[in-house]
Protein backbone atom coordinates (compact mmCIF):
# COMPACT_ATOMS: atom_id res chain seq x y z
CA UNK A 1 0.00 0.00 0.00
CA UNK A 2 1.20 3.40 -0.75
CA UNK A 3 2.80 5.35 2.05
CA UNK A 4 0.25 7.55 4.22
CA UNK A 5 1.29 11.12 3.95
CA UNK A 6 1.23 13.79 6.92
CA UNK A 7 -1.79 15.79 4.71
CA UNK A 8 -3.56 12.66 4.64
CA UNK A 9 -3.35 12.44 8.61
CA UNK A 10 -4.27 16.30 8.84
CA UNK A 11 -7.00 15.91 6.17
CA UNK A 12 -8.74 12.85 8.45
CA UNK A 13 -8.33 15.20 11.68
CA UNK A 14 -9.96 18.05 9.72
CA UNK A 15 -13.28 16.24 8.10
CA UNK A 16 -13.84 15.11 11.97
CA UNK A 17 -14.19 18.60 13.11
CA UNK A 18 -11.92 18.01 15.65
CA UNK A 19 -9.99 21.47 15.61
CA UNK A 20 -10.51 25.04 14.35
CA UNK A 21 -7.37 24.86 12.03
CA UNK A 22 -5.47 22.14 11.18
CA UNK A 23 -2.35 24.67 10.15
CA UNK A 24 -2.02 25.57 13.63
CA UNK A 25 -0.52 22.07 14.49
CA UNK A 26 2.24 21.64 15.71
CA UNK A 27 3.66 18.16 14.59
CA UNK A 28 5.75 17.33 17.06
CA UNK A 29 3.91 18.99 20.33
CA UNK A 30 1.27 16.41 21.79
CA UNK A 31 -2.33 17.45 20.54
CA UNK A 32 -3.57 17.25 24.09
CA UNK A 33 -1.51 20.37 24.73
CA UNK A 34 -2.82 21.98 21.75
CA UNK A 35 -6.21 22.06 22.60
CA UNK A 36 -7.57 18.72 22.24
CA UNK A 37 -9.07 17.21 25.19
CA UNK A 38 -9.36 13.54 25.86
CA UNK A 39 -12.14 12.93 24.15
CA UNK A 40 -11.12 14.70 20.83
CA UNK A 41 -8.35 12.70 21.21
CA UNK A 42 -10.30 9.76 21.35
CA UNK A 43 -12.32 11.40 18.26
CA UNK A 44 -8.85 11.47 16.70
CA UNK A 45 -7.94 7.87 17.03
CA UNK A 46 -11.24 6.67 15.66
CA UNK A 47 -11.09 8.42 12.52
CA UNK A 48 -7.76 7.25 11.93
CA UNK A 49 -8.28 3.88 12.68
CA UNK A 50 -11.29 4.32 10.36
CA UNK A 51 -9.46 6.21 7.58
CA UNK A 52 -7.17 3.68 7.42
CA UNK A 53 -8.56 0.65 7.87
CA UNK A 54 -6.34 -0.03 11.55
CA UNK A 55 -7.26 -0.87 15.45
CA UNK A 56 -4.96 0.77 17.37
CA UNK A 57 -5.11 -0.97 20.93
CA UNK A 58 -5.58 0.97 24.07
CA UNK A 59 -1.71 -0.32 24.97
CA UNK A 60 -0.65 1.78 21.68
CA UNK A 61 -2.45 5.00 22.62
CA UNK A 62 0.50 6.21 25.19
CA UNK A 63 3.23 6.08 21.92
CA UNK A 64 0.43 8.09 20.14
CA UNK A 65 0.66 11.79 21.25
CA UNK A 66 1.68 13.97 18.27
CA UNK A 67 0.90 14.05 14.55
CA UNK A 68 4.23 12.61 14.04
CA UNK A 69 3.84 9.40 16.37
CA UNK A 70 0.85 9.03 14.26
CA UNK A 71 1.78 9.04 11.00
CA UNK A 72 5.43 6.46 11.87
CA UNK A 73 2.57 4.34 13.88
CA UNK A 74 0.11 4.18 10.52
CA UNK A 75 2.68 3.57 8.23
CA UNK A 76 4.10 0.87 10.23
CA UNK A 77 0.18 -0.80 10.60
CA UNK A 78 -1.35 -0.55 7.10
CA UNK B 1 -52.56 0.01 16.00
CA UNK B 2 -50.96 0.99 19.74
CA UNK B 3 -49.57 4.43 20.16
CA UNK B 4 -47.75 6.05 22.67
CA UNK B 5 -49.90 8.56 24.30
CA UNK B 6 -48.46 9.84 27.42
CA UNK B 7 -45.27 9.95 29.45
CA UNK B 8 -44.17 10.19 32.82
CA UNK B 9 -41.06 10.75 34.43
CA UNK B 10 -39.43 11.23 37.71
CA UNK B 11 -36.53 12.59 38.67
CA UNK B 12 -34.78 12.61 42.62
CA UNK B 13 -34.66 16.25 43.75
CA UNK B 14 -31.27 15.50 45.45
CA UNK B 15 -28.64 16.77 42.84
CA UNK B 16 -25.07 16.18 42.78
CA UNK B 17 -23.05 18.94 41.21
CA UNK B 18 -20.17 18.25 39.27
CA UNK B 19 -18.85 21.46 39.48
CA UNK B 20 -17.83 20.66 42.98
CA UNK B 21 -15.41 17.68 41.80
CA UNK B 22 -13.76 19.99 39.07
CA UNK B 23 -10.40 19.68 41.20
CA UNK B 24 -10.57 15.99 42.01
CA UNK B 25 -11.19 15.08 38.34
CA UNK B 26 -8.65 17.49 37.20
CA UNK B 27 -11.21 18.97 34.77
CA UNK B 28 -12.76 22.49 34.10
CA UNK B 29 -16.06 23.48 33.73
CA UNK B 30 -15.79 23.87 29.92
CA UNK B 31 -15.54 20.12 29.76
CA UNK B 32 -18.26 19.38 31.96
CA UNK B 33 -20.76 21.48 30.01
CA UNK B 34 -19.74 21.34 26.81
CA UNK B 35 -18.15 17.51 26.14
CA UNK B 36 -19.91 15.41 29.16
CA UNK B 37 -23.05 17.48 29.11
CA UNK B 38 -23.59 17.04 32.80
CA UNK B 39 -23.21 19.98 35.29
CA UNK B 40 -25.55 18.38 37.91
CA UNK B 41 -26.47 15.02 38.79
CA UNK B 42 -29.67 13.56 39.81
CA UNK B 43 -29.00 11.18 42.86
CA UNK B 44 -32.06 9.02 44.69
CA UNK B 45 -32.01 8.27 48.52
CA UNK B 46 -29.75 5.31 49.28
CA UNK B 47 -33.05 3.41 50.41
CA UNK B 48 -34.81 3.90 47.40
CA UNK B 49 -35.02 1.32 44.70
CA UNK B 50 -36.02 1.20 40.97
CA UNK B 51 -39.37 0.70 41.62
CA UNK B 52 -40.18 3.80 43.85
CA UNK B 53 -38.72 5.87 41.02
CA UNK B 54 -41.18 3.60 38.86
CA UNK B 55 -44.29 4.26 41.22
CA UNK B 56 -43.10 8.24 41.09
CA UNK B 57 -43.16 8.35 37.62
CA UNK B 58 -46.17 6.77 37.61
CA UNK B 59 -47.95 9.75 39.69
CA UNK B 60 -46.76 12.27 36.89
CA UNK B 61 -47.86 10.28 34.61
CA UNK B 62 -51.65 10.65 35.82
CA UNK B 63 -51.36 13.98 36.62
CA UNK B 64 -51.22 14.31 33.12
CA UNK B 65 -53.82 11.92 32.28
CA UNK B 66 -56.18 9.99 33.70
CA UNK B 67 -56.41 6.64 33.72
CA UNK B 68 -58.36 3.77 34.82
CA UNK B 69 -55.92 1.29 36.49
CA UNK B 70 -58.31 -1.61 36.24
CA UNK B 71 -58.08 -1.66 32.49
CA UNK B 72 -54.04 -2.04 32.68
CA UNK B 73 -52.93 -4.93 30.21
CA UNK B 74 -49.44 -5.06 31.04
CA UNK B 75 -46.64 -3.37 33.13
CA UNK B 76 -43.47 -3.95 31.41
CA UNK B 77 -40.39 -2.35 33.49
CA UNK B 78 -36.91 -2.34 31.54
CA UNK B 79 -34.33 -2.03 34.35
CA UNK B 80 -30.59 -3.99 35.20
CA UNK B 81 -30.68 -2.84 38.10
CA UNK B 82 -33.56 -4.38 39.81
CA UNK B 83 -34.95 -3.83 43.32
CA UNK B 84 -34.07 -7.67 43.97
CA UNK B 85 -32.99 -10.66 41.37
CA UNK B 86 -35.84 -11.90 42.13
CA UNK B 87 -38.42 -11.53 41.74
CA UNK B 88 -38.77 -9.18 39.07
CA UNK B 89 -39.16 -5.45 39.51
CA UNK B 90 -42.41 -5.04 37.10
CA UNK B 91 -44.19 -7.26 40.31
CA UNK B 92 -43.07 -5.01 42.89
CA UNK B 93 -44.68 -2.15 40.85
CA UNK B 94 -47.80 -3.82 39.91
CA UNK B 95 -48.36 -4.68 43.81
CA UNK B 96 -47.73 -1.24 44.83
CA UNK B 97 -50.01 0.39 41.75
CA UNK B 98 -52.41 -2.19 42.41
CA UNK B 99 -52.93 -3.39 39.24
CA UNK B 100 -55.32 -5.89 37.98
CA UNK B 101 -54.65 -9.65 38.51
CA UNK B 102 -55.28 -9.77 34.55
CA UNK B 103 -52.15 -7.48 34.24
CA UNK B 104 -49.07 -9.13 32.59
CA UNK B 105 -45.68 -8.59 34.29
CA UNK B 106 -42.24 -8.99 33.06
CA UNK B 107 -38.94 -7.47 33.25
CA UNK B 108 -36.45 -6.41 30.12
CA UNK B 109 -33.01 -6.68 31.17
CA UNK B 110 -31.48 -3.84 28.91
CA UNK B 111 -29.35 -0.36 29.25
CA UNK B 112 -29.50 2.52 27.25
CA UNK B 113 -31.18 0.62 24.13
CA UNK B 114 -33.73 -0.83 26.30
CA UNK B 115 -35.98 1.79 25.76
CA UNK B 116 -36.30 1.33 22.07
CA UNK B 117 -36.18 -2.49 22.38
CA UNK B 118 -38.79 -2.18 24.97
CA UNK B 119 -41.07 -0.18 22.72
CA UNK B 120 -40.98 -2.58 19.52
CA UNK B 121 -41.56 -5.58 22.51
CA UNK B 122 -44.35 -4.16 24.44
CA UNK B 123 -46.41 -2.84 21.40
CA UNK B 124 -45.87 -6.53 19.41
CA UNK B 125 -47.07 -8.10 22.74
CA UNK B 126 -50.13 -6.12 22.78
CA UNK B 127 -50.87 -6.33 19.25
CA UNK B 128 -50.67 -10.18 19.31
CA UNK B 129 -52.69 -10.39 22.51
CA UNK B 130 -55.12 -7.76 21.66
CA UNK B 131 -54.52 -5.78 24.67
CA UNK B 132 -55.21 -1.50 24.64
CA UNK B 133 -53.25 -0.34 27.35
CA UNK B 134 -49.56 -1.07 28.36
CA UNK B 135 -47.43 0.67 30.96
CA UNK B 136 -43.49 0.69 29.87
CA UNK B 137 -41.40 1.53 32.71
CA UNK B 138 -37.31 2.47 32.65
CA UNK B 139 -35.53 3.12 35.76
CA UNK B 140 -31.69 1.85 36.15
CA UNK B 141 -30.65 3.55 38.98
CA UNK B 142 -27.27 3.79 38.75
CA UNK B 143 -26.30 5.85 41.59
CA UNK B 144 -25.93 1.89 43.32
CA UNK B 145 -23.47 0.98 41.33
CA UNK B 146 -21.14 3.91 40.54
CA UNK B 147 -17.10 4.15 42.33
CA UNK B 148 -17.12 7.77 43.29
CA UNK B 149 -13.68 7.91 42.37
CA UNK B 150 -13.93 6.85 39.05
CA UNK B 151 -13.27 9.44 36.37
CA UNK B 152 -14.50 7.04 33.56
CA UNK B 153 -18.24 7.14 34.96
CA UNK B 154 -18.74 9.45 38.50
CA UNK B 155 -19.39 12.44 36.22
CA UNK B 156 -21.99 11.38 33.82
CA UNK B 157 -24.76 9.36 34.90
CA UNK B 158 -27.65 10.39 37.00
CA UNK B 159 -30.91 8.81 38.82
CA UNK B 160 -34.67 8.78 37.15
CA UNK B 161 -37.44 6.67 35.50
CA UNK B 162 -40.44 7.19 33.42
CA UNK B 163 -42.90 5.42 32.22
CA UNK B 164 -44.30 5.41 28.90
CA UNK B 165 -48.70 4.95 28.42
CA UNK B 166 -49.31 2.79 25.05
CA UNK B 167 -53.02 2.79 23.83
CA UNK B 168 -54.92 1.04 21.40
CA UNK B 169 -56.24 3.32 18.33
CA UNK B 170 -55.56 6.67 20.56
CA UNK B 171 -54.00 10.09 18.84
CA UNK B 172 -50.34 9.60 19.55
CA UNK B 173 -46.51 8.63 18.13
CA UNK B 174 -46.71 4.86 16.47
CA UNK B 175 -43.56 3.16 15.01
CA UNK B 176 -42.78 3.12 11.13
CA UNK B 177 -39.96 0.68 12.33
CA UNK B 178 -37.07 -0.51 13.85
CA UNK B 179 -33.09 -1.45 13.49
CA UNK B 180 -32.07 -3.13 16.20
CA UNK B 181 -27.78 -4.68 16.09
CA UNK B 182 -25.34 -5.95 19.24
CA UNK B 183 -21.53 -6.24 19.40
CA UNK B 184 -21.74 -8.88 22.34
CA UNK B 185 -17.97 -9.44 21.87
CA UNK B 186 -17.65 -5.92 23.18
CA UNK B 187 -19.51 -6.81 26.55
CA UNK B 188 -16.39 -6.07 28.66
CA UNK B 189 -16.13 -2.62 27.77
CA UNK B 190 -19.17 -1.32 30.15
CA UNK B 191 -19.88 -4.06 32.89
CA UNK B 192 -20.92 -4.03 36.56
CA UNK B 193 -18.58 -6.15 38.58
CA UNK B 194 -19.42 -5.08 42.16
CA UNK B 195 -18.80 -1.05 40.76
CA UNK B 196 -19.83 -0.25 37.23
CA UNK B 197 -16.76 -0.32 34.40
CA UNK B 198 -16.42 1.68 31.48
CA UNK B 199 -13.86 1.96 28.62
CA UNK B 200 -14.68 5.48 27.31
CA UNK B 201 -12.72 4.88 24.19
CA UNK B 202 -14.32 1.67 23.37
CA UNK B 203 -17.79 2.37 24.23
CA UNK B 204 -17.21 6.15 22.35
CA UNK B 205 -15.97 4.05 18.90
CA UNK B 206 -18.70 1.57 19.10
CA UNK B 207 -21.12 4.18 19.53
CA UNK B 208 -19.52 6.88 16.66
CA UNK B 209 -19.67 3.65 14.79
CA UNK B 210 -22.71 1.82 14.76
CA UNK B 211 -25.38 4.38 15.32
CA UNK B 212 -25.08 6.28 12.05
CA UNK B 213 -24.42 3.57 10.47
CA UNK B 214 -28.25 1.79 12.02
CA UNK B 215 -30.24 5.24 11.90
CA UNK B 216 -28.91 5.75 7.52
CA UNK B 217 -30.45 1.78 7.25
CA UNK B 218 -33.52 2.18 9.35
CA UNK B 219 -33.84 5.98 7.03
CA UNK B 220 -33.22 3.54 3.73
CA UNK B 221 -35.55 0.90 4.78
CA UNK B 222 -38.32 3.09 5.17
CA UNK B 223 -37.35 5.29 2.29
CA UNK B 224 -36.87 8.34 3.95
CA UNK B 225 -34.60 11.11 4.13
CA UNK B 226 -32.98 12.17 7.04
CA UNK B 227 -34.92 15.99 5.91
CA UNK B 228 -38.41 14.39 6.42
CA UNK B 229 -37.57 13.76 10.16
CA UNK B 230 -38.35 16.70 12.66
CA UNK B 231 -36.31 15.79 15.62
CA UNK B 232 -34.24 13.83 16.58
CA UNK B 233 -33.67 11.69 20.53
CA UNK B 234 -30.82 10.39 20.52
CA UNK B 235 -29.22 8.81 23.99
CA UNK B 236 -28.03 10.79 25.95
CA UNK B 237 -24.74 9.58 26.41
CA UNK B 238 -22.37 12.90 26.87
CA UNK B 239 -22.42 15.61 25.06
CA UNK B 240 -19.54 14.92 23.09
CA UNK B 241 -21.27 11.58 21.60
CA UNK B 242 -24.54 13.42 20.45
CA UNK B 243 -22.72 15.85 19.03
CA UNK B 244 -19.97 13.38 17.25
CA UNK B 245 -23.46 11.49 15.78
CA UNK B 246 -24.87 14.58 14.63
CA UNK B 247 -21.90 15.63 12.78
CA UNK B 248 -21.40 11.96 11.16
CA UNK B 249 -24.70 12.09 9.97
CA UNK B 250 -24.75 15.44 8.68
CA UNK B 251 -27.62 16.03 10.80
CA UNK B 252 -29.04 19.98 11.44
CA UNK B 253 -28.07 20.64 15.00
CA UNK B 254 -31.22 22.46 15.59
CA UNK B 255 -32.85 19.33 15.04
CA UNK B 256 -30.95 17.14 17.55
CA UNK B 257 -32.77 17.37 21.51
CA UNK B 258 -29.72 17.81 24.00
CA UNK B 259 -30.50 18.11 27.13
CA UNK B 260 -29.32 16.28 30.50
CA UNK B 261 -27.12 19.24 32.02
CA UNK B 262 -29.58 18.99 35.07
CA UNK B 263 -29.96 15.45 35.86
CA UNK B 264 -27.08 13.01 34.04
CA UNK B 265 -27.44 10.37 31.44
CA UNK B 266 -30.40 8.22 33.22
CA UNK B 267 -29.73 5.07 30.91
CA UNK B 268 -33.13 3.61 29.88
CA UNK B 269 -34.67 6.53 30.90
CA UNK B 270 -32.81 9.21 28.55
CA UNK B 271 -34.95 9.18 25.46
CA UNK B 272 -38.45 9.25 27.20
CA UNK B 273 -37.27 12.00 29.61
CA UNK B 274 -36.63 14.10 27.10
CA UNK B 275 -39.92 12.59 24.93
CA UNK B 276 -42.21 13.48 28.46
CA UNK B 277 -41.68 17.05 27.73
CA UNK B 278 -42.07 17.24 24.43
CA UNK B 279 -44.69 14.92 23.47
CA UNK B 280 -47.86 17.47 23.96
CA UNK B 281 -46.58 19.34 21.25
CA UNK B 282 -46.12 16.95 18.58
CA UNK B 283 -48.27 17.72 15.65
CA UNK B 284 -49.64 15.09 13.42
CA UNK B 285 -47.65 14.01 10.30
CA UNK B 286 -44.12 15.13 11.86
CA UNK B 287 -41.86 12.25 12.36
CA UNK B 288 -39.25 11.45 15.24
CA UNK B 289 -35.75 9.51 14.75
CA UNK B 290 -34.89 7.73 18.07
CA UNK B 291 -31.90 5.88 18.76
CA UNK B 292 -30.23 3.88 22.30
CA UNK B 293 -27.25 2.46 22.35
CA UNK B 294 -24.85 1.36 24.89
CA UNK B 295 -24.57 -1.71 27.08
CA UNK B 296 -24.08 -4.89 25.29
CA UNK B 297 -22.76 -3.54 23.52
CA UNK B 298 -26.21 -3.01 22.16
CA UNK B 299 -28.03 -0.62 19.64
CA UNK B 300 -31.66 0.20 18.73
CA UNK B 301 -32.99 2.60 16.51
CA UNK B 302 -37.01 3.83 15.64
CA UNK B 303 -38.53 6.17 13.27
CA UNK B 304 -41.69 8.09 14.79
CA UNK B 305 -44.98 9.68 13.70
CA UNK B 306 -47.20 11.14 15.36
CA UNK B 307 -50.99 9.38 14.56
Amino acid sequence: MATVTVEQILETIEKAKLVQDINTLDHSKPLTEQGIDSLDFSGVLFNIEEAFGIEIPDDDIDGLQTINDILVYVNNKV
Amino acid sequence: MIAITTIGKYLPENRVSNLDLLEKFETDELFIRDKIGVVQRAQKAPEEKASDLCIKAFENLLSKKSLDKSTVDCCIVVTQNPDFNIPHTSAIVHGALDLPESCACFDISLGCSGYVYGLSIVTAFMEANAFKTGLLFTADPYSDIIDPEDKNTALIFGDGATVTLLEENQPGLVALGYDFGSKGAGYKNLVNEGKLYMNGRAVFNFSAGVVPKSIEKLLQKLNLEKTEIDQWYLHQGSKYIVDTITQRLSLEPEKVVFNMYDYGNSISSSIPMLLSEDLSNFKQGQKFGVSGFGVGLSWASAIFEMK
